[in-house]
């Protein structure tokens, strides 16, 4: 298993990159999370203040787990940017699109 | 229905004390704590009955919190007793070892 | 990046905690301390040191309390922009009154809002706070600093950086790196259960330093990981992930008026003017039907919505004073019929734990033991981040020697600056509280500056006196800022009796807990300041003799 090939060695550059990676796209996933969530259980018939919560204290440890798991993870910063921007992008227009069925 | 507070205040003293004692037996039940407080490890079957003490100890702790409050602040208290308890261990553990041979006084000391 | 997944862990906690200990040590210790913040504002604001009263009559009290509230020139000036037409000499769209209380409240904290006409944005409105003693109506003023719940409460979860919310979301980030160095720090550490009572004094300095820190770290992690977690869900839905004000604003809206229909408790105003039913009837109603489900409690919160209006209605909340959850339980009843609209049934399950969550963080129950165990896992948490920066600057301060590198010097100061100094800014504040003139203009203002001046003092100290510390020795400034520690903290009490004669004798006498409180505590934090300055004192004067003994290396 080798990493994704990264550009020739910036330390801080790489850390930096990492770094952003689990703090800015670990928040755009959670983002994204929260808002298809919360989304679901008021379609499902959920109080919308419960939906939020309940949406919320999950994604608040989803984002600890994604934020641990992009500083261990071997993959290289560029795919981790991409799974977690694009992951959130997703989400968020899942959690939309319920809200357009539902409105 | 609130306890009166004199009742509350025994029913609490003796949570914290169940909590501390039990956090001292399972401590004690090790053998680097052992040899701290006796100078010797101690035979398994001691080990494993001072684990057990230790285990009831924590329970009536957890028991004695149900019985003082309502259960959502009894278990904050009871799990917050387990860390003042587990601290004070240590610190006793550190600098006054020999005390708690007290709390197991049918154990016999290295010679 | 990393070999494996225990490296990268170690990473994290290392780097990320030596940067973000700084913020958590501040929400540990002012957390710590807001525990008690009432109590605080009591020994700050003498003229407040009465017994906390209930809910006092919404007739008799409350209401003279309320007509008197206007908005404050300021905030009026400043919304002058956003509204088309003039601004209204008294504004009496009363958009709410409220009032809070728990059983730690001797003052009553009373709330209005107005809605402004010709407002651009409808649901932009104007707001005002009052204080008031709830045995006659009084108005206080609201200009003495609460040091307590109005400063170290606010520093605790935004640093009192309003900017943008600025402090918020650096406290914020900070609380997700503090779970994530909880995690990271049980992968490293491993043995959690074998060595949990593991604390050696007696050995080198890093090794006693790093068992302090896996100790206070482990025996209270359910706690630091609650605190951090609640903290964050608490501010989540409407600071950190604002979902129903922005992407999902259409979802809010849609269950606004959802409930105001099925619940028949209006949204908006109609427009029709209408009287005030006695609320004093109905609060006692209130408290009857609470009686009825074996619930009998005092009034913790009481809200008037839309007052003057036919849309009016008011909530009437029970205190949760003798359970986690804050208030609950709310009665609502038709303004000017005083009839019952409707009786809150009883909480989902997500909403039980919501409540329990928020809740735990909140404390407004009446169980003193768990207030001080809570203020016992507080200290636990800053003991924790604190031997962490030990740690780190013992491990590197040789090698940093040898190589001439100032790194760990300055990570020194600033540790310095954030342990002893934090106590002696919050200390400073409180010195300032009893010195400055009662009438100065701004008195609010001065004692702010007084603890960051103190703060600042601190970190000048520290860099001027860490220079030993490029050399592998420890920073004098530690001893000498617990000194410090040692005679403002024992300042604070003297000033306290001299300036008010609420000495500790007569304090302990009259059983008024909030001020004899705070000057026992005061007095605890001198005595063991000093016994810390005096053991790092020894500690110096023996390397001292060691080094002066042929230049052996001082054994730590």
């Amino acid at each position: 298993m080798s990493a994704t090939p990264v550009p020739a060695s910036h330390p801080r550059l790489r850390i930096a990159a990492r770094t952003g990676a689990a703090v800015l796209g670990g928040y755009a996933f959670t983002w994204g999370f929260i808002a298809a969530c919360t989304a679901l259980a008021v379609k499902l018939g959920m109080d919308f203040h419960d939906a939020e919560f309940l949406a919320s204290a999950l994604g608040l440890l989803l984002f600890l787990a994604v934020f641990l798991g992009t500083v261990a993870s071997r993959r290289g910063a560029l795919l981790l940017w991409g799974v977690l921007l694009g992951g959130g992008a997703l989400l968020a227009a899942a959690g939309s699109l319920l809200q357009a069925s539902i409105a | 229905m609130p306890e009166p507070q004199i009742a509350h205040g025994w029913l609490l003293l003796g949570a914290m004390l169940a909590c501390a004692a039990g956090m001292a037996w399972l401590a004690l039940a090790m053998d680097v704590h052992a040899r701290q407080v006796w100078g010797r490890g101690l035979a398994p079957a001691m080990a494993k009955g001072l684990r057990v003490l230790g285990a009831l100890a924590l329970a009536a702790g957890l028991w004695l919190c149900l019985l003082a409050d309502h259960p959502t602040m009894a278990v904050l208290v009871w799990v917050m007793a387990l860390a003042v308890g587990a601290l004070a261990v240590a610190l006793l553990l550190a600098w006054r070892a020999r005390w708690l041979r007290a709390l197991a006084p049918w154990v016999r000391r290295a010679a | 990046m990393f070999h494996s997944f225990r490296q990268a862990m170690a990473w994290l906690h290392t780097w990320f905690g030596l940067v973000l200990g700084f913020v958590l040590m501040a929400a540990f210790f002012f957390g710590a301390l807001s525990v008690f913040d009432r109590e605080i504002d009591r020994w700050a604001i003498p003229a407040t040191r009465f017994e906390p009263q209930p809910m006092p009559s919404f007739e008799k009290v409350l209401r003279p309390a309320f007509e008197r509230l206007q908005p404050p020139p300021e905030m009026v000036e400043a919304m002058r922009p956003r509204v088309d037409g003039p601004m209204p000499e008294r504004f009496d769209r009363i958009a709410y009154w409220s009032a809070y209380t728990t059983h730690r409240d001797p003052v009553l904290a009373i709330y209005a809002g107005w809605e402004v006409p010709g407002a651009r944005n409808p649901d932009e409105q104007l707001y005002a706070v009052g204080t008031i003693d709830p045995r006659d109506g009084t108005p206080l003023p609201d200009d003495r600093l609460k040091i307590g719940s109005g400063f170290f409460f606010p520093l605790h979860y935004g640093l009192t950086l309003d900017w943008k919310n600025l402090g918020i979301w650096i406290v914020g980030f900070s609380a997700l790196v503090m779970l994530a160095a909880l995690v990271s720090g049980v992968v490293m550490h491993r043995k959690l259960f074998r060595e949990l009572f593991t604390f050696r004094p007696g050995k080198a300095r890093l090794r006693s330093a790093l068992d302090l820190h896996n100790l206070t770290g482990v025996v209270a992690l359910p706690f630091h990981f609650f605190f951090a977690f609640t903290g964050l869900v608490i501010f989540s839905a409407t600071y950190y992930f604002p979902l129903g004000h922005t992407q999902l604003h259409e979802l809010h809206e849609l269950h606004e008026q959802h409930e105001a229909a099925a619940l028949g408790l209006p949204h908006g105003r109609s427009g029709v003017p209408a009287g005030l039913a006695n609320v004093d009837a109905m609060v006692g109603e209130a408290q009857r039907r609470w009686e009825a489900r074996g619930m009998a409690g005092d009034v913790g919160f009481l809200v008037l919505q839309h007052v003057g209006d036919a849309n009016g209605y008011v909530s009437v909340y029970r205190a949760g004073t003798d359970r986690i959850a804050l208030v609950g339980q709310g009665i609502h009843f038709k303004a000017d019929t005083g009839a019952l609209l409707r009786e809150d049934p009883p909480a989902t399950p997500v909403a039980r734990v919501a409540e329990f969550l928020t809740g735990l963080h909140l404390q407004h129950f009446r169980h003193w033991l768990l207030r001080w165990l809570y203020v016992f896992g507080g200290l636990m948490g800053a003991v924790c981040i604190a031997t962490g920066f030990v740690f780190f600057v013992e491990k590197r301060k040789r090698q940093h020697a040898r190589v001439g590198s100032q790194g760990v010097r300055i990570v020194d100061a600033l540790a310095v600056t954030t342990v002893t100094g934090m106590v002696l800014a919050a200390l400073g504040i409180l010195v300032a509280n009893r010195l400055l003139p009662e009438a100065l203009p701004g008195r609010g203002d001065w004692e702010r500056f007084a603890f960051w001046g103190t703060w600042a003092l601190a970190l000048v100290h520290a860099g001027w006196r860490s220079a030993p510390v490029a050399r592998g020795l420890p920073n004098p400034a530690w001893r000498e800022q617990c000194w410090a520690i040692a005679v403002l903290a024992l300042a604070a009490a003297v000033l306290n009796w001299i300036t008010t004669g609420d000495h500790l004798l007569r304090t302990l006498a009259a059983g008024y807990w909030p001020v004899a409180g705070l000057d026992l505590a005061l007095l605890a934090v001198a005595a063991i300041a000093a016994a810390a300055g005096h053991r790092l004192g020894r500690r110096a004067e023996a390397a001292a003799r060691i080094g002066a003994h042929g230049g052996e290396a001082a054994h730590a």
